[in-house]
């Protein structure tokens, strides 16, 4: 049970000159636009391996060159299945190019195919090591709401919360760097053995849920803020 | 095929323009009356004809009740959306409108992209007259934080106007072009956009690439209710107040009055831009004038809360490109409204840089339309433009929240894909409600279209429903649906809220172009009988003010002959005659338009013509 750790695209027919063809985007035979295949990733579709560390001005010379070819502007006076293919072609290649671009968006998206995407019931909870402290941020949250309905006094509550905001930040950052590390584990087991790599994408999978737990918290603190 | 043109369809000016062959530059196509600006406005004849531009805005004044002005406005919006413009600009909507807006031009119906289409047809046969050749195809303008229905208001349009829309590209990405194969600006620009009626700002990176240049939208904001349509209001709110304390005058319940005191402001507004002085004197219909001098400085306090609510989008724009204002190379102003020197001020000190003005701002759009129109006729060469969805899109879920399926300035064309199964045995059908905006409510965004996919009926949880989201080069929506279990694909017809059905696009095509079956000497005489209508009843008025009572016997005399030979010169069809009694007429009332000024202003005043007075 390996997953493929760099693109591969399986030959095939190309729909306008019938030829096999090994292209990715267009055909190698007739220079067509390909039917893209069902099983193109992103990863594959910039033609890099299912890394997680990617050096950003490389994708992006890949996007650039990529979108001169596949724009839809290229194809306004050719057939319609060619126009068609284009759009389709295009938009891949910029929901592609969004989701790799930024680090939390790979790791999300890699996990997601390679089948090791969990949010489910880890979303709504808090982690652990982190109940005693939302239990407090959340009190004060009550408070401040109660203060503004009241009209009471809020400058010391927001003193508080503000505190509490830049504590989570902290923490949001700590769980970046660890993602950091994490990629790169990821990346260097890219040919190691299925058990290993199980181990990181959970652990990645953990990371994810914990950021996306401490976002919202933070995201709730700053509408009160406002 | 005929030829291709770059069309900027703005609220109050409209402009064409084209790539001209021999130079590889974009220009404009001036109209009959020699200016490249043809007034977004459209009147309708009692004998039946549409009129459009300049003869449209002056019937404003003598037949406001036929005739529209700013209807971009109105475009891609419900009857409910509107309520708020109706109390500032004198739409007449036709209370049997549901979905779409229907506007009231005497007694005929139209919906805002028919109107809309008049303009684009008057265009089109400027730069048909130019060429000598049909023009088929264009590139039209959009605010770039228009939404789905606004844009598909406008595709429509082209199409009532037997236009190929072959994209709609978005305002300040086409002033970008436009300076960016003026200037060869490189580097992050930001593009700052008051129009009549519409604000966007976008960011840009400009890149040099072996192939050739790319224009990457970063983001982009706005409000497309926001321009200097709202500063005249203010305006003009504040003067109608003043006149009604100081002479318990309601001039807002006559149309004509509230036209021509909109008139009078906004030539005050135009000086205040060049001078730090203007006087305003109105006449009354009791006879007296109101008359109020103002300050640049006083002015400015007035609109500055107009200016200050594009600060807001700016500071959207510039965070969600993540950057800094220093971090911008270039700043460029676009629309007629950044004239104001309040704004370039304004602009200038948030940027800390001097703006870019040295394309007219009028024309700028219009230009970078046609660049992108050559664009698309010869394929991509040197220039390849990336533009962004302005606004999120996503789709209802449980408890009326929505979740976002593909973000705001996301690069197009994008695409998402959702997947949905049933909740109960043998369901049928499956409810979706897509939606643009940012709110996390569905009820606070904009919804885009509702649809049912269907199903075949099967133990609930087992069928499988891939729909796919696509946002097109467009900016618009298409949506299609994949049964994961069978591979079948469903094509989805996708019914928009605010739209206008096919056949009823087919049908105002054909009634756009009997409208338009009118040859040119007969829109000639249509405009000639036009202009010396406005003469006429300037000259009526005139001469029951007060102040006529200087003429001599001569003049008078002299005044009524010209008028009784323009009178019978409008019975007939030649219109060089026509036009020759106006201008005889404008020579006999010289003296009158100069009785009517204030001695003060009228030395500034010699040699205008009474309708412009």
């Amino acid at each position: 049970m390996t997953s493929p750790s760099t693109a591969t695209n399986p030959p095939l027919v190309c729909w306008s000159c019938h030829e096999r063809t090994f292209g990715t985007h267009f055909c190698s035979s007739c220079g067509k636009l390909l039917q893209l295949p069902q099983a193109l990733d992103y990863f594959a579709l910039f033609e890099m391996p299912r890394k997680l560390c990617i050096e950003m001005s490389e994708l992006e010379q890949k996007f650039l060159q990529l979108s001169w070819k596949l724009h839809p502007d290229n194809f306004v006076n050719a057939t319609e299945q060619e126009r068609e293919l284009s759009l389709k072609h295009s938009s891949e290649l910029n929901d592609a190019y969004r989701a790799l671009r930024d680090p939390v968006g790979r790791v999300e998206y890699l996990l997601g195919i390679e089948g090791a995407r969990k949010e489910g019931e880890h979303k709504q909870q808090a982690p652990p090591e982190l109940l005693e402290e939302v239990f407090e941020l959340n009190e004060s949250l009550d408070e401040l709401r109660e203060a503004k309905a009241s009209g009471g006094d809020l400058a010391v509550l927001k003193t508080r919360l503000e505190s509490a905001e830049k504590n989570f930040q902290d923490k949001l950052g700590q769980v970046d760097a660890q993602l950091r590390v994490t990629a790169r584990e990821w990346d260097a087991t890219l040919q190691g053995d299925p058990a290993t790599r199980k181990k990181i994408m959970a652990q990645l999978n953990e990371l994810l849920n914990r950021r996306s737990y401490i976002r919202n918290l933070v995201t709730n603190v700053q509408k009160e803020l406002l | 095929m005929g030829r291709i043109v770059g069309i900027d369809l703005g609220t109050t000016n409209s402009l064409v323009a084209y790539t001209d062959a021999e130079t590889g530059q974009p220009k404009c196509v001036p109209g009959p009356y020699g200016d490249t600006l043809c007034p977004s406005v459209v009147s309708l004849d009692p004998d039946g004809s549409i009129i459009v531009g300049e003869p449209a805005r002056r019937r404003l004044l003598t037949q406001p009740e036929r005739t529209i002005y700013s209807v971009k406005r109105l475009m891609g919006r419900g009857p409910a959306d509107v309520q708020s413009e109706l109390k500032l600009f004198p739409f007449r909507i036709d209370s049997a409108s549901k979905n779409v807006i229907r506007v009231l031009l005497g007694n005929r119906v139209f919906t805002p992209p028919e109107i809309s289409a008049f303009i684009l047809r008057e265009l089109k046969n400027w730069a048909e007259a130019l060429f000598g050749e049909t023009v088929d195809r264009a590139v039209i303008t959009v605010p770039a934080y228009f939404n789905d229905a606004q844009r598909l208001a406008t595709k429509d349009a082209g199409k009532i106007a037997g236009l190929e829309v072959l994209r709609l590209v978005n305002e300040p990405t086409a002033a970008a072009l436009a300076y960016g194969l003026h200037e060869k600006q490189r580097g992050r620009v930001a593009v700052y956009d008051l129009g009549g009626g519409t604000f966007d700002i976008s960011v840009l990176k400009l890149i040099s690439t072996t192939a050739g240049d790319i224009f990457q939208v970063l983001s982009t904001n706005g409000d497309t209710h926001l321009g200097g349509d709202d500063i005249d209001n203010l305006v003009q709110s504040h003067i109608q107040q003043d006149i009604m304390d100081c002479y318990g005058v309601d001039i807002t319940q006559r149309p004509e009055l509230v036209q021509e005191l909109r008139k009078a402001l906004i030539a005050v507004k135009h000086r205040l831009s060049e001078n730090e002085e203007a006087i305003l004197r109105f006449p009354l219909p009791n006879g007296a004038v109101y008359g109020t001098g103002f300050t640049r400085a006083a002015f400015e306090e007035w609109i500055r809360p107009v200016v200050e609510r594009t600060m807001g989008p700016v500071k959207q724009a510039l965070a969600d490109a993540h950057l800094k204002p220093a971090d911008l190379d270039e700043v460029v102003l676009v629309g007629g409204t950044t004239r104001t020197p309040l704004i370039r001020r304004t602009v200038q000190e948030f940027f800390d840089r001097k703006p870019h003005i040295e394309l007219n701002p009028d024309e700028v759009v219009a230009l970078g339309a046609a660049v992108q129109a050559n664009i698309l006729d010869h394929g991509v060469e040197n220039m390849l433009l990336l533009d962004v969805t302005p606004l999120s899109l996503g789709i209802e879920t449980y408890g009326g929240a929505v979740a976002k399926i593909i973000p705001r300035n996301s690069t197009i064309p994008a695409s998402a894909q959702e997947l949905y199964t049933t909740g109960v045995d043998n369901q049928t059908g499956i409810d979706i409600h897509v939606l643009q905006g940012e709110r996390e409510l569905a009820k606070d965004c904009r919804s885009l279209a509702r649809f049912t996919l269907r199903v075949p009926p099967a133990p609930a949880g087992l069928p499988r429903i891939e729909v796919k989201f696509l946002i097109d080069a467009n900016g618009i929506l298409q949506v299609g649906a994949k049964d994961l279990r069978t591979g079948e694909q469903h094509s989805i017809e996708v019914q928009p809220s605010y739209g206008i059905n096919e056949s009823e696009i087919e049908r105002m095509l054909e009634e756009s172009i009997e409208y338009a079956e009118q040859d040119f000497a007969e829109r000639q005489v249509i405009e000639a009988r036009t202009e010396s209508e406005s003469i006429l009843t300037a000259t009526a008025k005139a001469l029951t003010n007060p102040q006529a009572a200087g003429l001599s016997a001569e003049e008078r005399a002299k005044i009524d002959a010209s008028v009784a030979r323009l009178q019978e010169s409008v019975a007939g069809r030649d219109y060089k005659l026509i036009r020759k009694r106006i201008d005889d007429l404008n020579h006999a009332t010289e003296h009158l338009a100069e009785l009517l000024m204030n001695s003060a202003v009228s030395t500034a005043l010699e040699g205008r013509r009474l309708a412009e007075v």
